[in-house]
């Protein structure tokens, strides 16, 4: 789908993004993470052909962006803004037919998608008259409109209440069901571990961590298991320690031990277990972990810890 | 830089609609017009009602005659004005002033105090010799009027030469030209007759113009400004240009604000020929289809000219106001040749006229008053060399303001160097 290649860019004589490279699959919602100046937004930007690398190539679906591939792609920034004193399916006509659209089918889809978005009574107002809220859902629809294939999501949920979070989140499942691929940029943690399957962590321009979510949590995981059971698991053989968590029981294990010998002893002692699972540390848990070992980083060299084998392209 | 069309196209549709629907489009339709038209025909006749208002108050001069000459002079002075320069000179109407005399300076200045006189005149003794005579007025006014002046010059000869001369020939002596026909050599080489409507219509005609374009070119970069700033502002540029590029986003900008300003400026001129063409077909003068075609191209490429630097000064600046100001600048480049209305009017030709039609900020709005000038004589060579300037100046300014845009659009906060936009202008992205 995407391909990004060992991309740089420079400004002023730092670069910004530095030998990025990675790839991003048909249908899956896919994170890119990284602290406040790591160079995810230029790096989008590049993406989106707004900027133009220093070098290296990003490829979508076998041809480079720039020119027709920008229908294909879609981009709801993180600063987002929309003119104030026209009505919203105003606004969305114009990005419909920018996207390729006839004036009807664009007013067509954009009056769908305001459905979609509990906004129908408000497609005619000026959107000045809307609150933050639905400016944001009006700006979330400017990036659906003429279904693109890449959607790319900057911080799409803040400022959005639960009940708003969770239609963002059935419509993205929505277009993910459509074939729709969705590049996500988020500090919402939670977010990434929910929807995202693969992710890609930088740092100051260069890849930190690039793989599958449950990998970055299980690379960084503590050698501990998770217990419920009916009481405290005492005198089990290769724990060396054990500390209650909302409920259950983290065991910490032995260098010798392993998840399955514990588990063969916990049954054996009689305990009456209700779940038993490996301690992963939270996303946030590894991104603060990844970034503070991170500070010390050496601009000379880049590359993500090796989560997985480095794909085409990938980083070196 | 490949362009796509359709967007572009796109852009500039959005761009001419939401442009001409606002309020404000249609106030400067209707309001700019009506206020230059309001503005000139107040000055107009301002200055009538000041020269009839000063004959009307002009109804006593006290007179002290130390030189003898005026001893069996008239005791009434009659002046007569043409009700309108502009229309039929034989609609006269007349003003009466009685003189009265006094036997000396102090009388006469406690006459003027007290107000029993509104003008009082010293003649000298040596007044033949010397032609120096003093006049006393209460100060009322700025200016002295002429016409007062003039009324009493004409008492002052008609009464010198009486008796000397018969009564025609004083009258003439008094109004050598009471009408005087002028004919100038025309750019057929033919003598044509030049009546003041003729002389008026041949100012207003070329300064008309050469306003109209001025205020064209720049409605167009106000809204070129105003358009980028808001976008800017309002942070709606980095959603669009992932939808198209900012040479496509540009280029409707230009295409649709320009196509604004040739709407408002469309609209006046047709309005204009409209009111003005009875007036035109009584002088026997018609716009001539060469002067059109030159205002359409002097537009297109001074709008052009100035659309580039407003799209930079809006790319750089972080919001309207700062936009403002240094758009103020440039700006006031394209009404220089405003200043100088008289020295290029009196001198057509001359090497200031020639320098500011040649310099590409002043070029369409000084060509512009040459062009319409009757008596002006303008070079091919200088209207290919004005072109070519304009032209090459223009794809230069939009060249590095498309630069500089692609950069500017995406920066927020700090307001660039000079040097910084410099190397934007210069690399791109």
């Amino acid at each position: 789908m995407l391909e990004v290649r060992d991309i740089v860019k420079t400004f002023d004589g730092r670069a910004v993004v530095n030998r990025v490279s990675f790839e991003v699959r048909p249908g899956e919602i896919f994170a890119l993470l990284g602290p406040n100046g790591a160079g995810k937004t230029t790096l989008i930007r590049m993406i989106t052909d707004i900027l133009k690398p220093d070098s290296g190539e990003i490829v979508l679906d076998g041809s480079r962006v720039g020119g027709d591939s920008r229908r294909q792609i879609a981009y709801l920034p993180e600063e987002r803004g929309l003119y104030r004193r026209v009505s919203p399916i105003d606004v969305l006509v114009y990005y419909g037919e920018l996207k390729g659209l006839s004036a009807h089918a664009a007013r067509a889809a954009g009056l769908a998608l305001l459905e979609r978005m509990e906004l129908a009574e408000w497609a005619t107002k000026q959107v000045q008259t809307l609150s933050k809220g639905m400016q944001q859902k009006v700006q979330f629809c400017t990036a659906l409109i003429g279904e693109p294939r890449l959607l790319i999501l900057d911080e799409p949920f803040t400022g959005l209440d639960p009940l708003n979070t969770q239609l963002f989140e059935e419509i993205l499942a929505e277009r993910r069901a459509a074939g729709s691929t969705v590049l996500l940029s988020t500090h919402q943690m939670n977010k990434v571990e929910e929807l995202c399957d693969r992710a890609l962590m930088i740092n100051r321009g260069h890849m930190v961590l690039y793989g599958s979510v449950r990998d970055f949590r299980r690379q960084y995981a503590d050698h501990a298991v998770m217990v419920r059971c009916d009481r405290r698991p005492d005198a089990v053989t290769g724990v060396h320690g054990i500390e209650p968590a909302d409920g259950d029981w983290k065991l910490m294990l032995e260098p010798s031990a392993s998840p399955q010998s514990v588990l063969r002893d916990l049954v054996a002692s009689g305990l009456g277990i209700e779940s038993f699972s490996i301690a992963t540390p939270p996303l946030e848990d590894v991104f603060v972990r990844v970034v503070r070992e991170g500070l010390g980083l050496d601009h000379g060299r880049s590359g993500p810890t090796e989560l997985e084998p480095a794909t085409k392209g990938g980083a070196r | 830089m490949t362009l796509s069309w359709k967007r572009v196209l796109i852009v500039a549709r959005r761009e001419y609609l939401t442009a001409v629907k606002r309020k404000a489009f249609l106030f400067t339709l209707i309001v700019v017009p009506l206020y230059f038209g309001g503005v000139m025909a107040l000055a107009t006749r301002g200055q009538m009602s000041s020269a009839r208002d000063s004959l009307r108050s002009f109804t006593r001069l006290g007179v002290v005659d130390s030189s003898g000459l005026y001893a069996a002079a008239t005791r009434v002075l009659t002046t007569s004005m043409a009700v309108d320069p502009a229309g039929d000179p034989t609609k006269r109407e007349a003003y009466r002033t009685d003189v009265v005399f006094y036997a000396d300076q102090r009388s006469l200045e406690r006459a003027l105090r007290s107000g029993e006189i509104p003008q009082a005149l010293i003649i000298p003794a040596d007044y033949l010799a010397s032609g120096a005579l003093r006049r006393y007025s209460r100060a009322d006014g700025v200016f002295t009027s002429n016409s007062v002046q003039r009324s009493i010059e004409r008492w002052l000869t008609r009464n010198l030469l009486a008796g000397q001369a018969d009564s025609l020939r004083i009258e003439r002596a008094t109004r050598p030209s009471l009408s005087m026909s002028q004919y100038t050599l025309n750019k057929a080489g033919e003598f044509e007759s030049k009546d003041d409507r003729r002389e008026m219509l041949e100012f207003m005609i070329p300064f008309m113009f050469s306003i109209l374009l001025g205020m064209c070119i720049i409605t167009g970069g106000q809204y070129l400004l105003q358009g980028v700033s808001e976008e800017k502002e309002s942070r709606i540029l980095e959603s669009l240009l992932c939808t198209l590029s900012p040479e496509d986003l540009l280029a409707g900008k230009l295409l649709g604000l320009g196509a604004t300003g040739l709407t408002l400026v469309g609209v006046w001129l047709g309005a204009g020929v409209a009111l003005s063409g009875p007036m035109l077909a009584l002088a026997n003068m018609q716009l001539p289809a060469t002067l059109l075609a030159f205002a359409f191209v002097y537009f297109l490429l001074g709008y052009l000219f100035y659309a580039g630097l407003m799209t930079g000064i809006g790319a750089v600046t972080n919001n309207m106001r700062e936009a403002q100001q240094f758009a103020m600048m440039f700006t006031f480049a394209n009404f220089v040749p405003f200043i100088l209305l008289t020295n290029l009017l009196s001198k057509p030709d001359g090497p200031l006229a020639v320098g500011l039609s040649l310099f590409p900020p002043t070029a369409p709005t000084t060509m512009m008053l040459r062009l319409g000038t009757a008596s002006a004589n303008v070079p091919a060579w200088q209207i290919a060399a004005s072109l070519v300037l304009l032209a090459l100046s223009g794809w230069l300014v939009l060249r590095g303001a498309a630069r500089v845009f692609r950069i500017g659009l995406l920066m927020t906060g700090k307001t660039p160097t000079l040097p910084e936009i410099w190397r934007w202008a210069r690399a791109g992205r």
